[in-house]
């Protein structure tokens, strides 16, 4: 016989409910995390699908009706948004855009990683007199808005930075007119400097880390700067010089500002960033293009992030975290 | 395809120049120990190259090209000659004859407008002051060298002074310009052959000494030349008013307009705040947040509680009434300390929450990474992704913003019988397993239970009574048929809660980063600490608030200063998303409309100050964090 003599519990038991509850009480946190990251996806996803819409199903369905646009006659998805802001007629030329960008970013990571590098082993392994004193001058700049160097950066691209020196009244010419306003050198240069407090202040942080012992029995072994920095401190180096590199990258290719400023209406030498950003200044007109050219400029950083996103995140702490 | 050829051309040449250039003086510097002579050609050479690139570049000279070759030939030579003699006197002859030699062709070359126009009595007392100060130096020091160097090198730059600063420029003839700049080039040469032959010692320290300087100076001069220097010109430039290429002086007159701007801080309609529902319904919450502390803090034993419950209730308080406060006081000012309260705010609390979320959550790091992302995407591409959020269509057409199609489908909700009978019952469900939550708290001794459960309950009601009463969401009734339409919400350009549809933005970016940094700062919290807390009796909550959050205080304090002076510097969004139009200006955008579009360089030099020293105090708190660290090491 299988019967049980145990009485059938009527109703879940107060324990049995407690634990019930305690358990869909754990699963709340994971139930609103999940929220959260939908809340903050679709945005992005938004975007990434009407990107592929034509514009008559853009103005007047919503993108989560996508599935419908052909049977509504709109035309179903394609690439056409894409072709059509990459060419150069429509919209003055992405693709001129995206290399000008390229441009842009790749030198302005590579100059100011070799010259941070160099600062930031200096002011972690070699001593001098004031040495704690400039470092931290440095590192303050960190917090100053670039808006406060603008108009005088400009002005020494478009005319030279002249120093006239005063009760003499002559002027000594520092940095000649080269012309550089409206060109991509400038655009450089300016990255190039404002990078450099973040890029000493993060590599100097793990320079300084690195053991003192190393550095002694290569300086015994009569190895000088160049060759200690040469061979030991850049191949230890590798981790925060992939941080910086990154991050500048990212930095130097969402740049609108300072591209904005220097280049000017010099439609050759514009970034991506400033013609999406002039073609979303006639809103309305091209939204179609609009949505293909924000996916491209947002596309290539994405692309690095999640491939490289360990080396961004350790970049993002380091420079905030306590100790 | 020329482009692409173009762009690679221009990055090979821009990095290949510099490493050149930055590798090539290295070099230059280890010949020093064993390779005296071309160490000492090469100084020579550059040395020349430097002074007369220098005078070619402020265009003193004719023809530059050949007279700056002729002069680093001559630099080069001379170079190599002092390194080939020991003996002092031979030194000291080839360092004037090369000065006569480099004088006489700056003397020779130099354009007709830059002949000096001597004085006897100015040059002499230049002079004399340089001798003095050099004879000062050389006591000051010790008078460890001989009395002949320092006179020699500061008697020279009082000629410099003397000779070619302080005299008219252009009124001299071709006679005294030769003279000026002989007896300058001898002098100076004479102190270059005082200089005795280096031993190898001296070689050798010379190689390891000047590494710092080569080290440091390509950073510091970029420092130097793009921020130090603009910062400081920017303060100048404030000073100043007119057009780009004819600014004049006009003392403070910039600040002073932008004080009585009315556009900066409007303050003439801030008696609305009163009959502002956002400020009652602000003090509400603080009310009932400063009731749930008493209550949970009597069960404690204490005055009152911090915990989920009441904080959150307090928060949500603080944030309506400052909202209410923003809304009514109007301006560029206003806007931007806007900006900084709701997106450090907004960021800083549901970055911690998100942290502390996922530090307990399934799929932990998908899910960061997710809300990471953002940080990734230019402010250009996220303001352009926002708008298509907040595209509003007329009240006719369907909605395809995701934000107005919400807010309108709520509206028909609310005005549907079916859909209102719906919610409603699915919001009492809710309501009552919140209250039900609530109840067992109470009965577990858990107050920061009950409490959260209690704040979570007041918008379920809230929302409860909005769909029974006056209905919720986008919709108008049009008077003469009674029927109801959509009404979507223009999200850019209704003031001023357009402000923070835009703020929206920059919480949706740095959300991520506060999460990161926090999210790191939590799982530092050293284990042993938790444990130990839990085995004296502590609850989860109490873990959090007494534990956690005490550790994690000075991260937080990082992510609010970073969190200031990013919103500080917000410029893309206004930008692209309304120009500052419909009364959403910020300090960032208005500089660079004044200054580049309008080209009022005084103005906008003026607003760039008033941002700089805005962050001023958020420098000084990091350079004593830092000294802090340091310190500590």
């Amino acid at each position: 016989m299988t019967t049980t003599n145990q009485p059938a519990t009527v109703g879940p038991n107060p324990d049995a409910l407690g634990s019930r509850v305690k358990g869909f009480l754990g699963g709340i946190p994971t139930w609103i995390l999940w929220f959260f990251v939908v809340i903050w996806t679709i945005p992005s996803l938004g975007l990434f699908i009407n990107s592929f819409r034509t514009k008559d199903a853009m103005r007047n369905s919503g993108w989560w009706m996508f599935w419908q646009d052909s049977a509504n006659g709109y035309g179903g998805l394609s690439l056409q948004n894409y072709s059509d802001v990459l060419g150069a007629e429509a919209t003055g030329g992405l693709a001129n855009g995206l290399l000008n960008s390229a441009s842009i970013a790749i030198v302005s990571t590579i100059i100011p990683i070799a010259i941070a590098a160099f600062a930031a082993y200096a002011f972690a392994w070699i001593e001098f007199k004031g040495r704690d004193w400039l470092f931290i001058a440095v590192v303050a700049l960190l917090a100053v808005p670039s808006q406060v160097a603008l108009i005088p950066l400009l002005q020494m691209y478009s005319g030279g930075a002249h120093l006239t020196m005063p009760f003499i009244d002559k002027t000594l010419t520092i940095f000649p007119d080269l012309d550089l306003a409206g060109t991509i050198p400038a655009v450089w240069l300016t990255h190039t400097g404002f990078a450099l407090p973040f890029a000493i202040f993060l590599i100097h942080n793990y320079v300084s880390g690195l053991p003192r012992d190393v550095f002694e029995s290569a300086r015994i072994d009569g190895a000088d700067h160049f060759t200690i920095f040469w061979r030991l401190v850049v191949p230890l180096s590798v981790p925060v010089l992939a941080t910086f590199t990154i991050f500048q990258f990212l930095w130097t290719w969402n740049d609108y500002l300072i591209a904005l400023t220097m280049i000017g209406a010099n439609r050759d030498a514009m970034p991506a960033t400033v013609v999406v950003a002039s073609l979303a200044g006639e809103f309305g007109l091209r939204e179609h293009l609009l949505t293909a050219g924000a996916f491209i400029i947002t596309v290539v950083p994405m692309i690095v992030f999640f491939s490289l996103q360990r080396f961004f995140v350790r970049g993002i702490t380091a420079g905030s975290v306590k100790g | 395809m020329e482009k692409v050829i173009i762009t690679i051309v221009g990055i090979v040449a821009a990095v290949g120049a510099s490493a050149f250039v930055f590798i090539g003086v290295n070099k230059v510097f280890d010949l020093a120990p064993r390779r005296w002579s071309l160490f000492s050609s090469l100084i020579g050479g550059i040395s020349s190259l430097i002074v007369f690139g220098l005078l070619w570049g402020n265009r003193l000279i004719d023809q530059p090209v050949t007279v700056t070759a002729v002069a680093v030939l001559i630099g080069t030579a001379t170079g190599y000659a002092l390194s080939r003699s020991s003996s002092p006197s031979i030194h000291l002859a080839i360092g004037m004859t090369a000065g006569v030699l480099l004088g006489g062709l700056v003397g020779i070359t130099v354009k007709p407008e830059y002949f000096p126009a001597i004085e006897p009595v100015t040059l002499l007392l230049s002079v004399g002051v340089g001798l003095g100060l050099g004879a000062a130096i050389w006591v000051a020091r010790g008078r460890r060298t001989g009395l002949a160097r320092p006179l020699l090198l500061w008697g020279s730059l009082g000629w410099l002074f003397g000779a070619w600063l302080f005299p008219a420029l252009g009124g001299g003839t071709r006679v005294e310009a030769v003279m000026a700049a002989v007896v300058l080039g001898v002098g100076f040469g004479a102190w270059v052959g005082s200089f005795p032959l280096p031993d190898h010692i001296m070689r050798r320290d010379i190689a390891l000494e000047s590494r710092k300087y080569i080290f440091l100076a390509p950073a510091l001069g970029f420092i130097l030349m793009t921020l130090v220097l603009p910062l400081i010109k920017t303060m100048y430039l404030s000073l100043l008013t007119g057009t780009p290429t004819k600014l004049t002086w006009t003392g403070l007159t910039n600040y002073a307009d932008i004080a009585t701007d009315p556009g900066i801080i409007d303050f003439s309609d801030w008696t609305d705040i009163f009959t502002s529902r956002l400020l009652w319904v602000g003090v509400v919450a603080l009310l009932v947040g400063m009731v749930i502390a008493r209550f949970s803090g009597r069960r404690l034993g204490q005055t009152a509680a911090l915990n989920g419950g009441s904080l959150s209730a307090i928060a949500f308080g603080v944030i309506l009434v400052g909202f209410a406060g923003f809304a009514v006081v109007r301006g560029t000012i206003s806007n931007n300390l806007w900006w900084i309260f709701a997106v450090t705010i907004f960021s800083t609390g549901m970055g911690l929450a998100v942290a502390v979320l996922s530090d307990r959550s399934k799929g932990e790091n998908v899910a960061k990474s997710m809300i990471f992302m953002p940080m990734a995407i230019s402010f250009v591409g996220a303001s352009i992704i926002w708008r298509f959020m907040y595209i509003a269509r007329p009240p006719q057409k369907t909605q395809t913003g995701v934000m107005n199609f919400v807010w309108v489908k709520v509206g028909e909700w609310s005005n549907s019988s079916t859909a209102t009978t719906v919610i409603v019952i699915l919001l009492g469900l809710v309501l009552a397993g919140v209250l039900y939550i609530a109840w067992r708290g109470n009965r577990a001794r858990m107050p920061a239970v009950a409490g959260g459960a209690v704040v979570v309950a007041l918008p379920l009601l809230w929302l409860i009574y909005r769909f029974l009463g006056p209905g919720l969401g986008g919709f108008a009734v049009i008077e003469a048929t009674g029927q109801t339409i959509g009404q979507p919400i223009l999200f850019l350009q209704e003031s001023p809660f357009n402000n923070f549809w835009m703020m929206v933005v920059l919480i949706w970016i740095q959300t991520g980063f506060a999460m990161v940094i926090l999210s790191a700062a939590i799982k530092a919290v050293p284990t042993e600490l938790i444990e130990a807390s839990r085995i004296d009796g502590a609850t989860e909550s109490q873990v959090f608030w007494r534990i956690t959050i005490p550790q994690v205080a000075p991260t937080i304090g990082v992510v609010v200063t970073t969190l200031i002076v990013t919103v500080l510097k917000v410029f893309d969004i206004p930008k692209v998303m309304t120009n500052g139009n419909f009364d959403t200006q910020v300090l960032a955008n208005e500089m660079w409309q004044r200054a580049f579009t309008e080209l009022d360089f005084g103005l906008g030099s003026a607003i760039a100050v008033v941002l700089f020293l805005a962050v001023l105090p958020i420098m000084w708190l990091n350079i004593r964090r830092m000294q802090k660290q340091r310190a500590a090491h």
